[in-house]
């Protein structure tokens, strides 16, 4: 079935990546549609319930190789009108400067085709627009042209005991920027969103509209300003005509239905993204689609504490420290944050973390509301041996699940361990017992690297790709570095400054 | 007593305090039981005997072996799974033909034994078996009572989370709340 609407732009995914530049080629007046394979989550209907809300995330099979498997579903990747920001902690530190420049630094990495300085008016405005709440003074990377526009949210027990800890080491902390209301907010296309009531289920959605998930902020925004979502759209296929990108075919309610316009922007994610590219056969004149993956070194360390902190309360991501953004002898930092965590995901980490099982298992898991958390998450270089391809297995649709191959490197090792030896030190300083860590990846990043190169990259520095008109790439598998920082905030930076060029091409 | 227990747990679900959605998810879950449908009868007996020493429970309160079984015969997926491991039916099968044949009858350690080696020997398999038991057991209600966990009862918010700043409805709440 061929769905005769005249678009100028289709844009297939709605997170981070599709969202805030569904909304801003909305607002120029251009005729947009977002396809979403996944549906909306309205929060009032979320239960507060971790196994419920499973359908948050990707939950079709994608198989992990490597010496470290990458584990997905509930771990890495959402599903739904918002993407993975339904389930994100909505930590929005920004990239410093060096991030973006890690071969002029260290001689190994790639350095991004684009400066701080030019995110840092997107930065800027994603913080404002979302109702970022945070520090009035930010200890680290370069001062902001404005404050965050609401006050920090308020510790929980994690925090506290690693502020606490960090003091005794000289270690620097902040309160994290979050974007999570600590006021309440008015916002354009959604209505008024309270202020966060630190139930602590971030990561399984927010059933208040506090957190800054893209549903009650951009994608509201875009529908208001004319912008059409069609939930449960899942693509199977980009289509061509004439040498470009023309389209997509995709499943909905069962059929198969094609749609056509004249820009397409693939942001499905650095696991979809390729897969789409590979399975039509789009885009990989470099043959650099699918290369390039890495996911963030993020080990955790757990311990229990005499005092009843209840995980479950307050925003998970409170307490954050760069004062390893730079370590000697290492390419690239970390930084460190506290931790939250839900009861179900703290006992089936610890279960494959530790193998415990028996008396042992259930006698940990009963001092649940004892437990406090750091991780960090690190910078991740580049390695061939790290890629996504097409696997002979099929999946209930006939197509080849993705196959991810995914290994830490030497400096990833490094810096596991250093990261690991420092947190077990500020645990050990507020006396935590049967102290243990997780060795962990988190999120997926790279696949589709943009560059100037075209023979060396997939995308340029706007998302465009090199080899084939019509196709532009918004996602997480365009950072040609993990960064050392979250990469949500950043995505949306990236995103309104791919909409701003791809208004001007179309314009010109 | 788990009469008690239960009537506790229905007490609170039906409270001020729970979301509406959250109420009918966890009331469903605290009497939901399965037929089995994927495992053969003597897999079946023999996950349920597994199951009870990875992590122990009353399979007459819930049923943990009988969630598996329901999954694997709805084909649903965690969203991943080791590369070099089989799906996940035929995976969790090779683990239970693995265990000596009169595992069921052994005693308790000599159960743990064969298990140790169990987990030894495919350790990819046995990992997800032990997750997927150990996420039924702890997203239980009952298993929530008796840890004091009570942050389902969110529908006021919580308005301090500092260290030991307990509102009276999770003082109230559970075998370790009344334990403080
Ligand atoms: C548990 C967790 C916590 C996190 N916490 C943070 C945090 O605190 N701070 C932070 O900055 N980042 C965090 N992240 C990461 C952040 O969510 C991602 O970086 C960001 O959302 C990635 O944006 P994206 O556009 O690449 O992909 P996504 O946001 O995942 O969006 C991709 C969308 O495309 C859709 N899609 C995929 N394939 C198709 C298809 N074939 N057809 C149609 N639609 C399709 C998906 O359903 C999805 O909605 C977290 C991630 C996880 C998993
Ligand atoms: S802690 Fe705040 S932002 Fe997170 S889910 Fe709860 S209300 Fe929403």
């Amino acid at each position: 079935m061929t769905n005769n609407l005249e678009l100028d732009v289709l844009v297939i995914g709605t997170g981070a990546g599709g969202a805030p530049l569904l909304a801003r080629l909305a607002a120029t007046g251009l005729r947009v549609l977002a396809l979403e394979a996944g549906v909306r989550h309205r929060p009032a209907e979320m239960p507060t319930d971790e196994v419920a809300q499973a359908g948050l995330f990707w939950m079709d099979e994608r198989l992990s190789a490597g010496k470290d498997p990458v584990g997905f579903g509930r771990n890495n990747s959402g599903r739904g009108v918002g993407g993975s920001t339904l389930h994100y902690t909505a930590y929005t530190p920004r990239a410093q400067p060096d991030d973006f420049e890690l071969l002029k630094e260290f001689g190994q990495g790639v350095d991004w085709p684009l400066s701080y300085a030019d995110l840092e008016p997107y930065y800027d405005e994603v913080e404002q627009f979302l109702g970022v709440s945070g520090p009035s003074e930010y200890p680290w990377g370069p001062p902001r042209q404005r404050p965050y526009p609401h006050p920090a949210l308020p510790l929980n027990g994690a925090a506290l005991l690693m502020e606490q800890a960090a003091q005794q080491s000289g270690i620097r902390t902040s309160a994290a920027a979050n974007a999570a209301l600590s006021r309440p907010q008015e916002q354009e296309g959604y209505g008024l969103r309270p202020a966060c009531s630190n139930r602590g289920f971030c990561q399984a959605g927010c059933s208040t509209g506090a957190k800054a998930s893209l549903d009650v902020t951009y994608l509201a925004l875009a529908e208001s300003k004319g912008a059409s979502i069609w939930e449960g759209a899942q693509v199977t296929k980009l289509l061509m005509q004439g040498g470009r990108v023309s389209g997509a075919e995709f499943v909905r309610d069962g059929k198969t239905q094609t749609l056509h316009a004249r820009q397409v922007v693939l942001a499905a994610g650095a696991i979809e993204t390729p897969r789409l590219l590979l399975l039509s056969g789009v885009g990989n004149s470099s043959g650099q689609v699918g290369r390039n993956f890495m996911a963030h070194v993020g080990v955790q360390v757990w311990g229990l504490v005499d005092d009843d902190l209840r995980p479950y309360k307050g925003i998970p991501g409170g307490l954050i420290s760069e004062d390893f953004h730079r370590i000697p002898g290492l390419v690239g930092g970390y930084l460190l944050q506290s931790l939250g965590v839900m009861p179900v995901t703290y006992a089936t980490q610890y279960a494959r973390g530790t193998g415990k099982w028996g008396a042992a298992l259930s006698e940990h898991l009963s001092q649940y509301n004892h437990v406090a958390g750091i991780n960090v998450l690190g910078e991740c270089l580049p390695y061939a041996g790290n890629f996504l391809e097409l696997s002979s297995e099929l999946d209930g649709r006939g197509l080849p699940k993705p196959l991810i191959h995914f290994s830490f490197g030497e400096n990833e090792h490094r810096m596991a361990e250093h990261a690991e030896a420092v947190m077990r030190d500020l645990w050990a300083k507020i006396g935590a017992r049967e102290v243990w860590a997780l060795p962990r990846a988190a999120h997926t990043i790279g696949t589709a690297r943009m560059g100037h190169d075209p023979s060396t990259n997939v995308v340029d520095a706007f998302g465009r790709s090199h080899d084939t008109p019509g196709l532009w790439i918004c996602d997480n598998s365009t950072f040609p570095s993990s960064l050392s920082v979250n990469p949500g905030l950043t995505q949306m930076a990236l995103s309104l400054r791919t909409a701003d060029a791809l208004i001007a091409e179309l314009r010109a | 007593m788990s009469a008690q227990e239960r009537a506790a747990v229905i007490a609170a679900l039906n409270g001020p305090t729970v979301t509406a959605p959250t109420r009918a998810t966890l009331l469903e879950r605290l009497d939901a039981r399965y037929g089995r449908q994927f495992l053969s009868e003597t897999e079946f007996a023999r996950l349920r005997a597994v199951a009870l020493r990875l992590v122990p429970h009353d399979p007459a309160e819930m049923d943990l072996s009988g969630l598996i079984d329901q999954r694997l015969h709805q084909n649903l997926s965690d969203g991943w799974r080791y590369a070099d491991t089989p799906a996940d039916g035929p995976a969790y099968q090779g683990l239970l033909a693995a265990l000596p044949s009169n595992f069921e009858t052994l005693s308790g350690d000599e159960q743990d034994a064969a298990i140790h080696k169990l987990q030894a020997d495919q350790p990819h398999p046995f990992e997800d078996l032990l997750a997927e038991l150990t996420e039924g057991f702890m997203a239980h209600p009952l298993t929530q009572y008796r840890f004091g966990y009570a942050g389902f009862m969110d529908a006021p918010g919580w308005p301090r989370v500092g260290p030991n700043e307990l509102e009276a409805r999770e003082i109230a709440y559970g075998e370790s709340g009344n334990d403080q």
